[in-house]
């Protein structure tokens, strides 16, 4: 076992450049949301920056795609996005119709346009 | 029989269950969740992957266990298939990350009920973007004492599940028709949207899902590996404002 062996590289990366860089933040929030009450004011702040995060990181999955997903053209990543939309909307409400909608135009789309 | 007597005493209230009832309501709830069948999709992506590339089997399987975040894994796995230096795949890793902060700060006064700061410390590890989505829609009506088990057992099934699922894809791999594969991966931004318009009760959840996705264009034409952080930050920030000048008009 080595730092060369790449087999023994990849357990200490997941461990070193993975677990650590990722548990701190965890570990850092709980101590920083101790003494805040469910309902106060800088909760309502740090509940919307996370709601805006995590919006950034569906817009970048679909506009910029990385791998094989990039191959598929913008427009019918966006009109996937639209008809999931749609679906959840006229139909009850419900994120499972919606997402069935927009798994029939991306792979739709996947087959007949890329 | 101890219950029993303790039921007896409390007339007035409802009986209090055991945690361990608690923890398989919340397992059973992750069952009934299109969030976990959309989250099983993207190991089983993340699975076929790291056959491809090389990556060893079992440190697959251990990120999924102590890493816990699909996009952090896959730069762990595509770092180690570019030969980057890891301090570099570490730092990558932690800007990914950041984003745990604010996702764990506004759950854990939600679900912590009367548990101490060791217990808090180990339900974080098992907060991700899954059972952050699901608790904010689920707990908040169960009573104080429920909440943490019915998170760990909720957030359990979603990693365990997943951790079987890497090895389903791992062994799916290759086999799989293009135009499938794309709609997987597709699987993620589509629950992700339409679980926050779901949870999008407030002006405020609207307000800060409407900014963050118009903005992220915008930062991109700026590049930058911070582009993220101020999404959520300016977006956020705004999405805020509005709802205290609404707050305050009120």
């Amino acid at each position: 076992m080595s730092l060369s062996d790449p087999m023994f590289y990849a357990y200490l990366l997941v461990l070193v450049a993975g677990f650590l860089p990722t548990d701190v933040f965890r570990f850092a929030a709980v101590l920083f949301s101790r003494r805040l009450d469910e309902d106060s004011e800088v909760l309502i702040l740090v509940r919307a920056i996370a709601t805006a995060l995590l919006a950034g990181v569906i817009a970048r999955l679909v506009l910029f795609p990385t791998g094989d997903l990039a191959g598929v053209p913008l427009w019918i990543r966006l009109a996937s996005i639209a008809a999931g939309v749609a679906g959840y909307f006229l139909i009850k409400r419900s994120v499972l119709a919606g997402v069935i909608a927009g798994e029939i135009v991306i792979v739709g789309g996947a087959v007949l346009f890329r | 029989m101890t219950e029993q007597v303790q039921n007896g005493a409390l007339p007035a209230d409802a009986p209090e269950e055991s945690a361990r009832v608690w923890f398989w309501r919340g397992a059973k709830a992750g069952l009934l969740s299109v969030q976990g069948i959309v989250l099983f999709a993207g190991f089983i992506g993340f699975g076929g992957l790291i056959r491809d590339i090389g990556f060893p089997l079992g440190a697959a399987l251990l990120s999924t266990v102590i890493v816990w975040a699909l996009p952090a894994q896959l730069l762990i796995v595509g770092g180690f298939a570019a030969g980057s230096p890891a301090p570099v795949i570490a730092l990558a890793v932690g800007l990914s990350s950041v984003r745990f902060f604010p996702i764990v700060a506004s759950i854990m006064p939600m679900i912590r009920g009367r548990s101490g700061l060791g217990t808090q410390l180990f339900a974080s590890h098992f907060v991700a973007v899954s059972a952050w989505v699901e608790s904010i829609r689920l707990v908040p009506p169960l009573p104080a004492y429920a909440r943490m088990p019915f998170f760990l057992g909720l957030s359990n099934y979603f990693l365990w599940g997943s951790v079987i699922m890497t090895v389903v894809g791992y062994l799916l791999a290759g086999t799989l028709p293009h135009a499938l594969a794309n709609g997987l991966v597709f699987l993620t931004p589509i629950s992700f949207l339409l679980q926050l318009i779901r949870n999008a009760r407030d002006l405020i959840d609207r307000c800060a899902l409407i900014f963050g996705l118009a903005l992220t264009p915008v930062v991109a034409q700026f590049g930058g590996s911070l582009d993220l952080l101020w999404i959520g930050a300016i977006a956020g920030g705004a999405a805020y404002a509005v709802d205290r000048w609404k707050r305050a008009r009120a």
